[in-house]
């Protein structure tokens, strides 16, 4: 038996809870119930996977299915693959701990670039073949969705199908398809095709790919009637119709999100042009206060957490959210349940009576005003100013916290020494905010923390035509930035440079990336968004031996009527709009939250999918 | 109230602590009225006999769960059972008395079933068990937190005999003293002349004594 084999690893492995199983709330379907078996992979450890909402929300829905079992397979830590390599134990799922090929369907999510490496280790540790081609009619069909899947290219020669979009409905139909292909007997392209009819799913099989001389794409064409010329993305247009789950499995070990968390609302009007999410989640929808009041009272009964989380990519915008806090208050007061959710405009009687539910006083509080000066502001967009965080500053100092934390991007289009300077600058006048608060009021012990992440272009943003700074500049950059941060009461950090480069590469990458992932993945690299693990080297070793540029992806600035690989997804967001914010960032010209009016990003031409359209 | 819950064997790897935290969710979860603590960050009223440790697997481990008012223990027992998770159910409920000294004062051995997962060791260990008893003194390595330790295990040793082709043992465990099964394991085995295998440990009940001093088990005190 496969789990004995599995308890004998357990006992040499750091971290063993991490693949028992058995947690409250996770369901265990008998397996000859089923008519379909998908395999939920999240491409990382446990620990990252079990603090993901999407994949609860997944895994409940297809639980929900009468005909349909799911089952949750995370990527292992280095010991225990070691281990399964050595014992030859295949991938095994949590609940069942069957292998991953007794699935028939595999799917993966794909939350972040460097996370790629993972999807090949465990396809190959679960007995599937790499590579889509050499896939035969009684392997598991492999799909991915999440927010990379809208840049599916780099990934085309392993994922069979890709799923673009909201996922509750989409995954049921995908798998309605491939449950009714199963019995047929018909051959494995039948099944792919059938699924490209299904919205927002991408085949790259069904796909020719032709390129320039150049390098850059001549041609994205399908190569049967059944796949669309783009894929529009799935869209949920009522959240309060859709499916949320209302028993989420509780990890017996500590995990990163240790907490429910409530999805308010999902996409953002604000409209940073760096921010890929802020584009991909268009359009913005609210769940109702009565419908979030309803699924926190029956979260917080099947699972006993002791802390809700309201998430979201700006729950401040949220439009009753005083309200709504105030309601899950009053419905959990007796539960002891405490409510957070970032630093907020929030009248203050209210704030006070937030943090009185809270267990332990937050320590620090976060702003990211992204870039240093107003000008570098306007261009990337983000609407906030320095009076304004120095005045959430000055009141944070005057209620009691002495510590801050700022993030910045560098390497942002069009930044110059001065936009470096300017971050100084402001973490010279935070530092005075707290020294103009009167010393019996302030907190002791001052802690301004900087950090500056290197900015990624990605697709679906107006930078997605931007080069990325070479890894020298950015180098240059976080070394002047290290001068001019000695500031006393100042911490500064930043990101690895090459792991950004890296990420750049994949993020605007087309289906020759494949090689380069295939190779590197031979060479050994795994876990690489694990900075103990990033082999930096070997990956440069795995372009050079496959004979692709990385400076063509990361570096290149592309032309207006390039074909970008991207461009067979259809975000919603059309090109022009992409262009025409590419545009006003060059002038540093802002645009409107499109709550004060529609900006036609071009979700209009869909009748009644954004509530702010003109 | 006092109840008897059961860490199945899927769930030996999860230590003490995680058990405690899953313990207190599933209270919170089963709408029975739990008391909290006082004071500035409440906490559940829950105490544990004893800790299990990371990689046993226990059949009847003891909680005393501190309650706002009187609850049936068989309504306590089924609305703990739907909120806990298969591997981790309630066996028994009982009420306590508010008087009732605390269980992990009362706690004097533990009896456990321990598998060698070796068959030629575990053949040679059950058949060495007589004359290993005979011995005088048997001497072991107890890890501390000032590093190992060597000491005599045999006044802690109960009882040891062969059941069911696994080891039944019945061993100290107090704050004092205590004999760990894998201090036995490895002090049997170097006796028999093997290695140590892996081994699934398995504490059967905690036990307490009675007024006569005789051991007896801690729910039934």
């Amino acid at each position: 038996m496969i789990s004995d084999k599995i308890e004998a690893l357990l006992e040499k492995v750091q971290k063993a809870p991490r693949y028992t199983g058995g947690e409250m709330n996770t369901v265990l379907k008998p397996w000859e119930s089923a008519k379909l078996r998908f395999a939920f992979c999240f491409p990382d450890t446990y620990e990252v996977a079990m603090s993901h909402l999407g994949m609860k929300i997944l895994y409940a829905v297809i639980n929900e299915q009468p005909t349909q079992l799911c089952e949750r397979v995370c990527m292992p830590w280095v010991d225990m693959l070691a281990l399964m390599e050595q014992e030859n134990i295949p991938l095994f799922s949590l609940e069942s701990r069957r292998a991953l090929s007794e699935f028939d369907v595999v799917g993966f999510t794909l939350q972040y670039e460097m996370s790629y490496t993972n999807i090949l280790a465990m396809l190959k540790l679960g007995g599937i073949p790499l590579l889509r081609e050499q896939r035969s009619d009684s392997d598991p069909i492999v799909v991915a969705g999440g927010p990379c899947a809208f840049n599916p290219e780099p990934l085309a020669d392993f994922i069979d199908a890709f799923m673009v979009g909201d996922g509750e409905e989409q995954i049921i139909e995908l798998n309605n398809v491939i449950e009714a292909w199963k019995g047929s007997g018909k051959p494995r392209i039948e099944c792919l095709k059938a699924l490209a009819g299904v919205r927002g799913v991408y085949v790259p099989a069904l796909y020719d790919v032709t390129y320039n001389e150049d390098g850059t794409l001549a041609s994205m064409k399908p190569n049967c009637p059944e796949a669309p010329e783009r894929v529009l993305k799935a869209i949920i247009t009522d959240l309060d119709k859709a499916y949320y789950p209302l028993e989420i499995p509780v990890p017996y070990t500590e995990i990163i999100h240790d907490r429910i968390m409530l999805e308010i609302m999902r996409g953002c009007t604000r409209g940073c042009r760096f921010c890929q999410a802020g584009m991909l989640y268009r359009p913005v929808r609210e769940r109702s206060l009565e419908r979030l009041v309803e699924i926190a009272q029956s979260l917080e009964s099947a699972t006993g957490y002791e802390e809700i989380s309201l998430s979201s990519l700006s729950s401040g915008d949220y439009t009753c959210l005083a309200e709504l806090i105030r309601a899950l208050m009053k419905r959990l007061e007796s539960q002891r349940v405490s409510i957070s959710l970032p630093s907020l405009r929030l009248d203050s009687v209210l704030k006070e009576s937030l943090e009185a539910t809270q267990k332990e006083r937050k320590t620090s509080l976060t702003f990211a005003p992204e870039a240093g000066t107003q000008r570098l502001r306007d261009v990337i967009n983000k609407g906030i100013t320095e009076d304004d965080l120095l005045e959430k500053a000055r009141d944070a100092f005057a209620g009691g916290w002495s510590s801050v934390k700022l993030y910045f991007m560098m390497g942002l289009p069009t930044e110059t020494t001065e936009d470096l300077d300017g971050i100084a600058d402001l973490a010279r006048k935070v530092v005075s905010a707290y020294f103009e608060t009167p010393k019996g009021q302030r907190a002791k012990g001052l802690r301004v923390t900087c950090s500056a992440s290197v900015f990624v272009p990605k697709p679906f943003t107006p930078f997605q035509w931007e080069p990325q700074d070479t890894i020298d500049m950015v180098q240059e950059k976080q070394r002047h930035l290290w001068e001019v941060l000695k500031i006393k009461g100042v911490t500064f950090n930043y990101h690895e440079s090459n792991l950004s480069f890296l990420e750049a590469c994949f993020a605007r990458g087309d289906r020759r990336m494949g090689k380069v992932l295939l190779r590197a993945f031979e060479k050994g690299c795994i876990l690489d968004g694990w900075s103990e693990q990033f082999k930096y080297d070997t990956w440069m070793e795995a372009f050079a031996e496959t004979g692709v540029d990385p400076a063509f992806y990361a570096y290149r600035r592309r032309e207006k009527d390039e074909l970008l690989p991207w461009d067979i997804i259809d975000s919603g967001i059309s090109k022009e709009f992409l262009w025409r914010e590419k545009e006003k960032s060059d002038r540093a010209e802002t645009t409107r939250d499109c709550r004060q009016g529609c900006n036609g990003c071009g979700l209009q031409r869909m009748k009644g999918v954004c509530s702010f359209c003109g | 109230m006092m109840a008897v819950f059961e860490k199945g064997e899927r769930l030996r790897h999860i230590g003490h602590l995680d058990i405690q935290r899953a313990m207190q969710r599933a209270l919170r979860r089963s709408g029975m009225p739990v008391s909290y603590s006082q004071g500035f960050n409440p906490h559940i009223l829950v105490t544990f006999a004893s800790a299990l440790s990371t990689g046993a697997a226990g059949r009847r481990e003891l909680m005393d769960v501190t309650l706002d008012r009187e609850v049936e223990p068989d309504v306590f027992l089924k609305a703990m059972n739907a909120a806990l998770p298969p591997d981790m159910q309630l066996v028994e409920a009982r009420a306590m008395e508010d008087k009732h000294p605390a269980l992990m004062a009362m706690v004097k051995a533990a009896d456990y079933t321990i598998a060698l997962l070796d068959e030629e060791t575990s053949r040679k260990c059950l058949a060495a068990i007589p004359a290993f008893l005979g011995q005088e003194s048997i001497m072991a390595m107890r890890k501390t937190k000032r590093g190992l330790n060597e000491c005599d295990i045999r006044p802690l040793i109960h009882e040891l005999r062969e059941e069911e082709g696994m080891i039944r043992a019945v061993l100290t465990l107090t704050e004092a003293s205590s004999c760990k099964p894998d201090m036995l394991v490895t002090a049997l085995c170097g006796f028999a002349g093997c290695e140590v295998p892996r081994a699934l440990v398995i504490r059967n009940r905690l036990l307490g004594e009675d007024a006569a001093g005789a051991l007896q088990p801690l729910e039934t005190l």
